[in-house]
């Protein structure tokens, strides 16, 4: 396993509802990433689809694995670079059941998918309109160690990615479709879910506007100390690389030790109280 | 929430850049040739034209004028040709008064005392003679309406309010105001009292019956989810004046969603066929 790898933020604007142009943008900047010597590239929340898709959504969604699960399964073996992208995911076993999705795939293939957990419903967004919920955390064992997926609006609940955490990630990738709007509060989320966990998130936000909503992108990754390593621009496409070095993980888990003085009995606490909110 | 002019503060480069931006965005993904304004010579129209000069060229906007007989000023003319010219836009100049007249005389019941029937037969003209540009030269109308007009009401259904875009439609008049001074616009279209100019003499405040500094805080504490006691303990006014606004605000609502139909059957247009745009 490496240690010390280097991670591409790949903040594009996607072309509504057209997976095929989608596919093409995802192939560029993965052969980018890998003229970069990247070993993982990331791409925002639903980035094959775009996010404001509507209705549409019905006919762009796909189970995953399937076929556009496959294209980019194909760029990853080819570029030996492992892919984090998003998806509307259709259900096998219904015909309109989709999940807000993230999937990693890499030079090995198909690797493994998370499903978004908190779907915002307010202001702007609509998801549990068309999604349906995931109900579990997902960590992969990867040769770049532990990859623990979280999806945009899930940043805000702390213990999605304490549990991912905990299950052993030590990379959270974190990808987003963040209205300009809401932008402090995931500058100050994304330190703080680092720093609270002493893992390294990466971000990556959609850039562009799409029926009127406004990307503001600001991608980046947040070492274990809540210090942003690599950031891209605000408000429009970039493509930035940072490195990760697990090593840094020791000195802060030491200094910050949040995962030694966890209290699990807290938890049971709060599971209790949530219920009765 | 404390509720001071300062509430209404924001970063006005930065919302020129996101209106820019918008704007340009639209026009690119419609494939339009550019954009239609239409110039009244006050601070709404002024705004919405020079920003739509700095997002796409000045040269790809037209600066529509309209005057009509009863409420041509010609100072709203020589401000409207002063936007023109700073910001560089193209510009016609169309006088409405004989298509007016037709409309008049053509209808049997037409009162001309009614002046609220015969502004809105005004509003509504403007409107198709910034279509008719737009259709023949494949531009895209851009709208004038600001969030106090628009929560209000305070505009003519299919008239001033029917464009394919609105940018400054999520600002108050306040905040109008404050982003046409970080654009350049003149100060003199600035500090001039807003009129629909349906009627001469019209002013949006005596209308309205209120200053916009203080209806803007009204506003944006119900925007805020704020309550009728809360806002006049804070505003320290009557709370029979804030609700009479919210009643006004809640009222407005069929002017602000079109296509209203009865549901029968699977999916319907404006209820539940959720579109995306362009």
């Amino acid at each position: 396993m490496k240690q010390k790898f280097k991670v591409a933020l790949a903040q594009i604007s996607c072309t509504v509802g057209e997976k095929a142009k989608n596919l093409e943008t995802i192939e560029k900047a993965v052969v980018t990433a890998k003229r970069n010597n990247t070993d993982i590239v990331i791409f925002p929340e639903l980035s094959l689809t775009g996010y404001v898709v509507r209705d549409q959504i019905y006919e762009l969604a796909e189970t995953v694995p399937g076929p556009s699960t496959t294209a980019i399964e194909k760029i990853a073996r080819k570029t030996k670079t492992y892919i984090v992208f998003g998806m509307p995911e259709l259900s096998e076993k219904t015909q309109a059941t989709i999940f807000n999705t993230a999937v990693l795939v890499g030079p090995e293939g198909f690797i493994g998918k998370y499903r978004k957990m908190y779907l915002p419903t307010h202001s702007v967004f609509e998801e549990k309109r068309y999604f349906r919920p995931g109900y579990q955390t997902a960590v992969f064992d990867t040769s770049l160690g532990k990859i623990g997926l979280i999806i945009c609006y899930d940043i805000f609940f702390p213990e999605v990615s304490r549990l991912t955490r905990l299950e052993g990630a030590q990379l959270i990738i974190c990808i987003s479709a963040s209205p300009a709007v809401r932008r402090t509060f995931f500058e100050t989320l994304i330190s703080a879910r680092a720093i609270e966990n002493t893992a390294f998130i990466a971000y990556v936000n959609l850039v562009g506007i799409e029926d009127g909503l406004q990307f503001w992108g600001g991608s980046r990754i947040a070492g274990p100390q809540g210090r942003v390593l690599a950031k891209a621009k605000y408000d429009e496409e970039d493509f930035v690389v940072g490195e990760i070095d697990y090593s840094d993980m020791r000195a802060v888990e030491t200094f910050v030790p949040t995962l030694r003085d966890l209290r699990p009995e807290i938890f049971d606490k709060m599971k209790e109280r949530a219920e009765k909110l | 929430m404390k509720l001071t002019p300062s509430v209404l503060d924001l970063d006005w480069l930065d919302v020129e850049t996101k209106i820019a931006r918008f704007i340009n965005d639209y026009v690119d993904k419609i494939k339009a040739k550019g954009i239609i304004v239409g110039l009244s010579g006050g601070i709404d129209s002024s705004v919405a034209g020079a920003l739509s000069a700095k997002a796409i060229g000045g040269n790809r906007v037209l600066g529509l004028m309209l005057p009509e007989k009863e409420t041509r000023n010609e100072e709203d003319i020589r401000h409207a040709k002063l936007v023109i010219k700073k910001f560089k836009l193209r510009s016609q100049l169309c006088d409405i008064t004989p298509t007016l007249e037709a409309i008049y005389t053509s209808i049997p019941t037409f009162d001309t005392a009614d002046r609220v029937c015969k502004g809105n037969i005004k509003a509504r003209t403007r409107m198709l003679y910034n279509y008719y540009y737009a259709n023949k030269l494949n531009l895209l109308v851009c709208g004038s309406s600001d969030k106090s007009e628009t929560m209000m009401g305070y505009f003519t259904k299919w008239g001033d309010v029917a464009a394919d875009i609105s940018p400054i439609m999520d600002l108050y008049k306040t905040q109008v105001k404050k982003l046409a001074d970080h654009i350049g616009i003149p100060k003199n279209i600035i500090a001039k009292p807003p009129t629909p100019a349906l009627w001469p003499s019209q002013t949006a405040e005596g209308e309205l019956g209120i200053r916009y500094e203080t209806l803007d805080l009204i506003l944006y504490g119900l925007e805020h989810f704020m309550t009728v006691e809360e806002i006049s303990e804070q505003l320290l006014m009557k709370p029979s004046i804030i609700t009479k606004v919210k009643q006004r605000w809640l009222g407005a609502e069929h002017k602000r969603r079109m296509l209203l139909t009865t549901k029968l059957e699977y999916r319907t247009v404006g209820t539940d066929f959720r579109l995306r745009r362009g």
